[in-house]
């Protein structure tokens, strides 16, 4: 968006305009292609019948007497049962815990990279973004083993329970276990925007700050942590998100009350063939999380105008 | 949806010259035919086999759905045979050039789903049953013929945490519904409550909807009780005893009946070679040639002449092979209604959530 503002500052001569568009149109046909259209259909789905053998029944009457149009029913389905807000709400829960510990584990991390020296910094980049090597599912295999029930892990915390006289816990299959395997897997998306947003501040501010008397953690506090809230931001956007949409974490790692909204939506297009209700829970989610950003936007403008 | 239409074509044209030969294109489960099976088909028809695989019916029906083209043949499950039949996407069957037609048990043919066999041939079946750590199972004196090990908790409570359960609405609603001596396709939402209110009890012990790592976990002994396939349970007992473990995987139907999935042979309408199509369905009932599968998977054979061919371990275990009272309280899943898949659906919802 902001390539655009600029573009509209620039001086509008006919070379520039068609580079422009020579720059603009293939990711825009992109996105009209792979996004938008595939959006609308999912809206579309969302208000017809399923098809008797899965997929969607026709739009249009075909004489054999089965159903076609559209129709309410799906939304009325998602609203009538608290259930499906329940796993809403629980998602949500989730994706912010995860969200949380993320910015909590990564801050630090991402601060320590801008700081060292720069010639460091790049090796320390590459060393975050290491684990994008493998693949994301042998890398959740992976804390199946370490969390699994005859790791050391297990075995060294069930054996400080057992000398306190409490019960074995388990931690493989738990919502331990799928909070584990969350931040795990979305930590790096925290770490690099609030890196590339450290890696900005100009050290002479915090100088200043000291001269004008700020202990540590005022410098931090009044300084640094404003001015990261954009990398902040967009570093919870990456992680939240994705985290909300995750079916295969909790799938592998979680246990029995463990179900969380993408897997709800998983289940209806490959195990009960429901797709207009998977594209209806579809769209509850992309406008929970549209509003969602929208309160967090309207949330941050004020306070941003106040300091 | 994806393009995976295009995979055949695009096998054919890397793995070989396109005027070599006839090409048979085969949609198949993952690891559901023998490469020895394979070979010696391409050398008797001068021909080459292409397959394409899939883990679920139901990515093989969305797939076909979306309208994939060119499969002579497809492997599903009955209830998906029935979709595929009444959403006219097969070719129906010529008997005259089968056969070994003959080698099929009766009790495999004129099923639910195509009455008659106009449109599939059996080809292998799978039992849903439960797996057991044999060790842990005799250690903690647990029976192993029946339901009430995953249901009950005066049992699960001896294997709290140590239990897996199929990650699917219709299988383990089955498995509770024949604990309940219901059918499997009574679509009663009262009966189908009875099976929430067993499952919602005996959760609290299970460890997880299990439906991938089951049978590695099995096999390391993290879990000891586990509801699944018996192709997987054969798996997990060979894995551990490559392994070198203490225990075995023992598997064995409950005596309340189970879930018998019989996979079939059919063809799909768009498939350009209906004629190749009928000689490997053929050669697929020939004794020899069923037998490897289940020689290599474990698998359930309908074929009568494979059975003097089916290693002896196999061929005894009564968990593959039924005995006739046990085959009688199998059964096979029919599809359901949108309408019931909808109330299964809150219920399993609320199964997930509780």
């Amino acid at each position: 968006m902001s390539a655009t503002d600029r573009d509209h500052r620039a001086t509008g001569r006919s070379t520039d305009q068609a580079t422009r568009w020579a720059v603009l149109s293939p990711p825009t046909l992109f996105l009209l292609a792979f996004f938008l259209a595939p959006a609308l259909i999912m809206v579309l789905a969302s208000f017809q019948y399923p098809g008797e053998f899965g997929g969607l029944a026709p739009l249009t009457d075909q004489g054999d007497g089965k159903e076609y149009g559209l129709t309410l029913e799906n939304l009325a389905f998602f609203f009538s049962d608290w259930l499906f807000a329940e796993i809403f709400a629980r998602s949500f829960s989730v994706a912010a815990a995860s969200t949380l510990i993320c910015l909590i584990l990564a801050y630090p991390v991402a601060w320590l990279i801008a700081q060292s020296p720069k010639r460091h910094r790049d090796l320390l980049v590459l060393l975050v973004i290491l684990p994008f090597a493998s693949n994301f599912l042998i890398r959740v295999y992976a804390w199946m083993i370490i969390l699994g029930p005859q790791a050391a892990l297990a075995r060294t915390i069930n054996g400080l329970l057992a000398t306190l006289g409490l019960e074995p816990v388990s931690l493989l299959f738990s919502p331990i276990a799928v909070l584990v395997g969350m931040v795990y897997v979305h930590l790096p998306f925290m770490i690099l925007p609030l890196y590339t947003n450290l890696e900005k501040h100009d050290p002479v501010l915090l100088d200043a700050a000291q001269d004008l008397g700020a202990n540590a953690w005022q410098r931090f506090w009044r300084v640094t942590w404003p001015l990261s809230l954009p990398g902040v931001f967009s570093g919870a956007a990456l992680v939240f998100i994705p985290v909300l949409g995750m079916f295969a974490i909790p799938d592998l790692l979680g246990g029995t009350r463990d179900m969380l909204i993408g897997n709800l939506i998983k289940d209806q297009f490959l195990g009960v063939r429901d797709w207009p209700f998977g594209a209806a829970l579809s769209i509850m989610l992309t406008l929970a999380v549209l509003s969602l950003a929208g309160l967090a936007a309207w949330l941050s403008k004020p306070r941003r105008r106040a300091t | 949806m994806n393009g995976k239409w295009l995979w055949p074509w695009l096998c054919a044209l890397l793995s070989g010259p396109l005027w070599a030969a006839e090409t048979l294109y085969l949609y198949n489960w993952n690891n559901y035919i023998s490469d020895a099976t394979i070979a010696r088909f391409e050398a008797q028809c001068a021909c080459r086999v292409v397959q394409d695989y899939y883990s679920d019916n139901e990515e093989m029906l969305a797939k076909i759905a979306a309208g994939a083209s060119g499969y002579d043949l497809i492997v599903p499950t009955g209830n998906a045979v029935e979709s595929l039949i009444r959403s006219q996407q097969l070719r129906p069957i010529d008997k005259a050039r089968l056969p070994n037609l003959k080698h099929i048990k009766p009790a495999f043919l004129d099923t639910p789903f195509d009455p008659g066999n106009r449109y599939s041939v059996p080809y292998a079946y799978t039992l849903t049953l439960i797996g057991y750590n044999t060790a842990k199972v005799r250690e903690l004196d647990l029976p192993t013929d029946t339901w009430a090990l995953i249901f009950e908790p005066r049992f699960l409570k001896r294997i709290k945490g140590r239990v897996t359960v199929l990650d699917s609405q219709r299988e383990l609603m089955a498995a509770a519904m024949k604990y309940l001596g219901h059918s499997i396709n009574d679509t009663d939402e009262a009966k189908w409550k009875q099976a929430r209110d067993l499952i919602l009890r005996a959760k609290p012990f299970w460890a997880a909807f299990n439906a991938s790592s089951y049978i590695k976990e099995l096999t390391v002994g993290n879990i000891w009780v586990a509801h699944g396939y018996s192709n997987d349970m054969f798996q997990a007992n060979q894995d551990a005893q490559r392994a070198g473990r203490p225990f075995g995987i023992g598997y064995g139907i409950p005596k309340e009946g189970a879930v018998l999935a019989l996979d079939s042979m059919v063809l799909h309408k768009t498939g350009r070679h209906p004629d190749l199509a009928h000689r490997f369905m053929d050669f697929m009932l020939e004794g020899v040639n069923s037998a490897e599968l289940t020689n290599l998977i474990g698998s359930g054979n309908p074929n009568q002449a494979a059975i003097a061919h089916i290693h002896p371990e196999i061929a005894d275990n009564r968990a593959v092979f039924p005995d006739a009272v046990t085959l009688k309280r199998l059964e096979m899943m029919r599809d359901l209604d949108r309408k019931s898949r909808r109330v299964l659906n809150r219920i399993w919802t609320e199964i997930k959530l509780r």
